[in-house]
């Protein structure tokens, strides 16, 4: 295998800036079907956030895209690979942290990740990833005495030994605790520093939300929504909350509600939802003027949240009935 | 190729480590056939088998050699696999591009230099308490036993390491499938014998005795072992087509 060859085989799809091209993925077990049409991309250089439900099939998805199963249906590249077939030249480029793989028991922090640098052409130094993932301290500490937080770190850091193109990350903070969580956290930010391209899975909506540049919503084997956390709000169509203090006139029924905003008193807060926020604050604000109210305490006005949406794909946002 | 080798060599140089950072592992696995040869080999001082000049012990030796060889390359390589694979560090090695071959080579490389080293201490041990020696010549039949004992072992360890389901469990299971027959197969006893025919036909089926009769042929005279060869021939093929049918990376 020459460079050459690498080079003229990879370079259409660094032209399109796609570190990751998913189209119409499918994939059954038997008669059971995990995905049923999947389609992203995901850019060189950002973090990309597969979120979804246990069991949306995200596991599925990147076990694909790593070349550990085959897919039924549909075409995916990785760095302009097909992972099935090229899945050699894949490992070389790629780091993937999986879910729940364990370590060589006795083996010592530093020497494994050394070991590891072994495996691939242009590894990383050994310092720099130590420091990557905040290990220095421990580079002598046998694995088996490592905490939870500290082993997916060493995770992280096996997995970018040889200085990947592309890192996979598997629900990397499932079952830690916030302090761990952060830490690892710290660990990604510092893989995105370096200009690494992360694919991560998660169906933490906090961690979507601080990590990803770009998010993909899986439910039930489908991408749902796709695209910037706000894209992504605004797409599932919610609209913006504009809410404040229940004046005590309006309480009181002193003063009657404004029109063409569909404000909703619900005891001490009031709140509207509206697709032009400035129209209905200019609205609110004349009502309150003309009605003496003075400025409304306590007026906020907040975008549709991940949360809202991520909820609103579920149908379980009690919620979303008032709007 | 090369890069293979000294990967493979990589590999087995942190498998040493890593063995004999385990300290009460690496002397649990040298002090069981030690024990054994000790206390054995001292209950048959100054007895011969019966009807010969050959002394118990010049047979017993060997047996024991036979008995560390099985140790180093079923039972530890068995249940070590069986914990990798377990623990889900096969599956970790398939996300890198470490060839296959390379860490199974390294796997392989340790358990022959923990072979190598148990055999030497068993031998040398053998030596000063009781005298017993490889007879002159025996060399190469005792590194022709050596070298067939470990291929055939160390497949049947990857094959056994597929058929336990837990880390828990394969210490147990990899010892509780060949003690009882190295016991009947007289390896710790010299003069076992009087055997019913079905069982002196089982244990001449199975591995065991004839890697112990091909030691033995290192240190008495003994007519060309041809059947051992076989037997040991046919238990490699069989335990390579085992392992290529149910060999996996993931538990």
């Amino acid at each position: 295998m020459t460079d050459t060859s690498v080079i003229d085989e990879v370079s259409p799809v660094v032209a399109d800036g796609l570190a990751v091209q998913v189209r119409d993925l499918r994939m059954s077990y038997g008669s059971t079907e995990v995905l049923r049409g999947v389609d992203f991309d995901v850019r060189y250089g950002e973090v990309f956030c597969l979120l979804g439900p246990n069991g949306a099939g995200k596991t599925t998805t990147l076990e694909i895209l790593e070349g550990f199963r085959r897919p039924t249906g549909g075409t995916v590249r990785v760095l302009g690979l097909n992972p099935a077939a090229q899945a050699a030249r894949l490992r070389e480029r790629v780091g993937m942290v999986l879910q729940e793989c364990g370590f060589p028991r006795q083996a010592r922090v530093a020497e494994l990740i050394d070991i590891w640098r072994s495996y691939y052409p242009h590894p990383r130094p050994l310092g720099e990833l130590l420091d990557v993932v905040e290990l220095a301290e421990v580079r002598n500490t046998q694995v088996r005495k490592l905490s939870g937080g500290q082993r997916r770190r060493l995770d992280f850091a096996l997995a970018l030994a040889g200085d990947p193109d592309v890192v996979f990350l598997d629900e990397p903070t499932t079952g830690f605790d916030p302090e761990a969580r952060r830490r690892c956290w710290a660990a990604i930010e510092n893989l995105r520093r370096l200009g690494t391209t992360i694919l991560l899975t998660t169906h933490y909506l906090d961690e979507a939300e601080c990590l990803a540049d770009r998010i993909a919503i899986l439910q039930a084997g489908r991408i749902e929504l796709a695209g910037t956390t706000h894209e992504v709000a605004a797409r599932a169509g919610l609209a913006t909350r504009v809410s404040f203090t229940t004046p005590s006139a309006l309480r009181r029924g002193q003063v009657a509600l404004p029109d063409g905003v569909g404000l909703a008193v619900r005891g001490p807060v009031s709140v509207c939802h509206t697709d032009n926020a400035a129209v209905t604050l200019r609205r609110l604000l004349d009502w309150a003027v003309e009605n003496r109210l003075g400025d409304l305490d306590g007026l906020a006005v907040a975008a549709p949240s991940l949360e809202d949406t991520y909820l609103q794909l579920a149908g379980t946002d009690p919620d979303l009935e008032t709007m | 190729m090369t890069r293979s080798v000294r990967l493979a060599a990589r590999q087995a140089l942190l498998e040493q480590r890593s063995f004999w950072r385990s300290a009460e592992y690496a002397l649990f696995t040298f002090a069981f056939p030690l024990m054994i040869l000790l206390l054995i080999g001292a209950a048959n001082v100054g007895s011969y088998l019966p009807g010969t000049h050959v002394k118990n012990t010049t047979v017993f030796v060997p047996s024991i050699l036979a008995f560390g060889v099985i140790v180093a390359a079923y039972v530890n390589l068995g249940s070590k696999v069986a914990v990798l694979r377990h623990d889900g560090v096969l599956k970790r090695i398939k996300t890198t591009p470490l060839p296959s071959a390379a860490y199974l080579g390294g796997l392989l490389a340790s358990t022959v230099a923990t072979v190598v080293l148990i055999t030497a201490c068993t031998g040398l041990i053998g030596w000063l308490a009781f005298g017993a020696g490889p007879r002159p010549g025996g060399l190469p039949a005792l590194t022709g036993g050596l070298v067939l004992g470990i291929v055939c072992f160390a497949t049947l360890g990857l094959a056994i390491s597929s058929v336990i389901t837990s880390a828990e469990s394969a210490g147990p299971i990899a010892y509780a499938s060949f003690l009882p027959i190295a016991i009947i197969s007289g390896v710790f006893d010299p003069t076992f014998g009087g055997l019913p025919q079905w069982m002196s036909r089982m244990v001449a089926a199975f591995p065991v005795k004839a890697l112990a009769q091909l030691m033995q042929g290192a240190y008495t005279v003994r007519p060309f072992p041809a059947w051992d060869l076989v037997n040991l021939a046919l238990w490699t093929a069989a335990g390579a087509g085992f392992v290529a049918w149910r060999f996996r990376w993931h538990s």
